[in-house]
């Protein structure tokens, strides 16, 4: 059924990074790709992996990571794989980077007890946790993409740019500097519950606080990495073919009206 | 003498309010009482707490607090001892204090001789202090509710700093939970009592899990942060392990596993069974009397609840996190294996307070074996169409495997579960917590209980 040559998912720290449901935007990928026909390989980029592996990937997933374990990835990440992972982004592979790992993507992170942790320095961008008693930024949230490059593909794929639903729960509080935003918070606390922005958006990478998952979510998402990967693999244009998103969509209408929030065309 | 008074007079209003409560039809009067008498009394606690002859055992954990906390009861009354229990599950401050004031006289008087409380992971450091507990059980610590609690690491850390300073106090740990584990070991070092920390667990490689499934949490040493070598798996992180670094090993229990029945089905029960058991011991419960208890042990509401409704047999099975959710979806498939039709599942995932209000977790539970399987799943709730998607999700293609059914009127969804069972089949509910109360309440309503 599936030809061509497989499609890579790499997926970062598999044991180590996944705290909340993360995996479910590796599953969204993996699945949207195979029930289609196009054939994928699940890479799992941790520890026993060879420093090639980061930067021979066609996609990119990750997700949260306590802060202990955070600190054993970053350990893990200097030298050589880090440098691969940071070629492979810049390089404009696709990637999602959900709850703790933007926070490894930027120049560094400070977690609630213990030693500064410094980052890849990818993404132009800082956090800092206020401490082990500071409130953490729990719950639903409403985000409008505003990453413009990322907008104007999605309003090519689907005629709109639709509202993006997640579920946020952190500690940190990440402060962008020169890194644009993926998006503006409609609902939530977003990137520091302060200046209304969220995540961020580079390359082909998007790195948010909204995990519940986030891609199965907002199936669009799942769809546009998809075709970016395929489109650099292939070197031509490629249109996926539907699926049937009815129980994404009714799921978003629901979150939507328990919200409050009204979609703007 | 005045704190007896103030107790006396928290406790006169405290009555006047249940009361009240009751007779307004507002509630089962579990929380409140403790409210008002902790205002009048802010020592209520402490001062209710001390008057226990043989101690209070605080049952902390995220899985099993009740089982466990219901098979201790009955193997202490079966001792002979007279037992309060905070058996309405109102596990926070308050609810601890009206727990004690329902037993207390008047005059602020309690004549039982243990209390057992189920202690919320994140309230426990706040009441040790007050309670000063004789034995402190922890079970293990999955990830739930991380909403709520922040993080494993956390939790843990927090306990150990609320513990330390208790001088008479004895901890019984889970030793195939390394957290756990680690946390004893601590304590050993710096209590320089090893009467005082005891351990219970598994001792039966024969019940190994295949693989080591994808819902673990702390596999990494507690101590030195490299990976744990796991000779064997029973569920989830809980294990025989063994740190290749610095040495870090599982605890010795303190009851040979293997020679012990449990209660009710599952290795859940199988922990729980031995935690309760290495329990009562410390309060000079005999071998015998423990036996009987465990042999004589009935379920409680909710968990692994069997009725009939209308002639088809139901279970219902609360789920509230991946852990516990494995197991119960693995004892479901397991069940129904040989049928034809595969089993009948009715899922109702909600996201209020008690069931944590963040439902990602049902993408760390490995739901592919029963999406996959000939059944019909029919899915309710808050958040059916987050449960829909994780089960599609799970399918090779969607459609390949069990019929799933969104439904989002629960009554309906009831109807359509039960209507889908084949003759002589079972209906397995798997609820979270504030579900299960819904479902038990329609079926009630319906005069089907
Ligand atoms: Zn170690």
């Amino acid at each position: 059924m599936a030809n061509g040559t497989p499609l890579k998912l790499g997926w970062l720290y598999p044991t180590l990074m996944s705290t909340y449901g993360d995996r479910g935007n590796l599953t969204c990928l993996q699945r949207r790709a195979e029930w289609r026909g196009i054939a994928v390989e699940v890479v799992a980029l941790d520890r026993d992996s060879p420093a090639e592996a980061f930067a021979q990937v066609d996609v990119i997933v990750g997700g949260g990571a306590q802060d202990r374990q955070q600190e054993l990835v970053m350990r893990d990440l200097q030298g050589e794989k880090g440098a691969g992972l940071k070629a492979a982004l810049d390089g404009g592979t696709p990637g999602v980077f959900t709850c703790g790992s933007p926070q490894l993507l930027g120049h560094y992170y400070e977690p609630g007890v213990g030693q500064r942790i410094d980052g890849l320095g990818v993404l132009d961008l800082v956090s800092v946790h206020p401490g082990p008693d500071a409130d953490r930024c729990i719950g639903n949230m409403v985000l409008k993409i505003t990453a413009s490059r990322l907008a104007a593909d999605l309003q090519k794929m689907l005629g709109r740019v639709p509202y993006v639903i997640g579920f946020e729960n952190h500690g940190g509080r990440t402060k962008l500097q020169t890194a644009e935003p993926f998006a503006q918070v409609i609902k939530g606390y977003g990137n520091n519950g302060e200046d209304g922005t969220e995540g961020a958006f580079q390359g082909n990478a998007i790195a948010t606080y909204s995990h519940g998952p986030l891609l199965p979510k907002n199936p669009f998402l799942a769809d546009w990495m998809l075709k970016k990967a395929l489109e650099r693999q292939r070197q031509e244009e490629v249109n996926l073919s539907p699926l049937d998103d009815a129980w994404a969509d009714q799921g978003r209408v629901m979150m939507l009206n328990r919200l409050g929030v009204q979609e703007s065309a | 003498m005045v704190d007896r008074i103030r107790l006396g007079l928290a406790i006169w209003v405290a009555r006047v309010v249940t009361a009240l409560v009751r007779s307004l039809g507002l509630g089962a009067a579990s929380v409140l009482p403790g409210s008002v008498a902790r205002r009048i009394q802010p020592q209520a606690l402490r001062l209710l707490a001390r008057q226990y002859g043989q101690g209070v055992v605080l049952v902390a954990g995220t899985n099993g607090k009740t089982t466990t906390s219901l098979l201790l009861r009955s193997m202490f009354e079966d001792h002979g001892f007279s037992v309060t229990h905070n058996a309405t599950g109102a596990n926070l401050v308050n609810g601890l204090t009206a727990a004690l004031l329902a037993d207390a006289n008047w005059w602020g008087r309690i004549d039982r001789d243990v209390a057992i409380l189920e202690v919320d992971e994140n309230v426990l450091r706040l009441v040790l202090p007050e309670i000063r507990p004789r034995v402190l059980l922890a079970l293990n610590l999955f990830r739930d509710q991380l909403d709520r609690y922040g993080e494993v690491d956390t939790i843990a850390r927090r306990w150990r700093e609320a513990i330390a300073p208790l001088e008479n106090a004895t901890v019984v740990l889970n030793g195939d939970d390394p957290t756990l584990s680690e946390f004893g070991q601590q304590l050993e070092k710096q209590w320089e009592d090893l009467a005082r920390v005891q351990y219970f667990g598994l001792n039966e490689p024969d019940r190994y899990l295949e693989e080591i499934p994808h819902a673990v949490d702390s596999i990494y040493c507690p101590r030195c942060g490299t990976s744990l070598n796991y000779r064997g798996v029973y569920l989830s992180h809980l294990g025989d392990y063994q740190c290749p670094s610095c040495g870090f090993a599982k605890s010795k229990p303190r009851l040979n596993s293997a020679d012990w029945p449990q209660i009710l089905i599952g290795l859940y029960n199988k922990y729980n069974t031995l935690a309760a058991a290495a329990t009562a011991q410390l309060f000079g419960v005999e071998e015998t009397t423990l036996r009987g208890s465990i042999r004589e042990f009935k379920a409680a509401f909710g968990r692994a609840e069997e009725l009939t409704v209308e002639g088809t047999p139901v279970r219902i099975l609360l789920s509230k996190n991946p852990v516990g959710t494995n197991e119960t979806l693995r004892a479901i498939v397991e069940l129904s294996q040989d049928r034809p039709h595969g089993a009948t599942v009715l899922v109702v995932l909600n996201d209020r307070i008690p069931d944590g209000t963040d439902v990602s977790w049902i993408w760390d539970a490995d739901t592919e074996k029963l999406a996959q399987s000939a059944g019909t799943i029919v899915v309710s709730g808050d958040r059916l169409y987050d449960m829909a998607l994780r089960l599609t999700y799970s399918q090779p293609q969607p459609g390949a495997g069990a019929r799933i059914i969104p439904e989002a009127d629960l009554d309906q969804a009831i109807k359509q579960a039960l209507a889908a069972v084949p003759a002589g089949e079972t209906l397995y509910i798997v609820p979270t917590y504030s579900a299960m109360l819904e479902v038990r309440q329609i079926l009630t309503g319906r005069g089907i209980l």
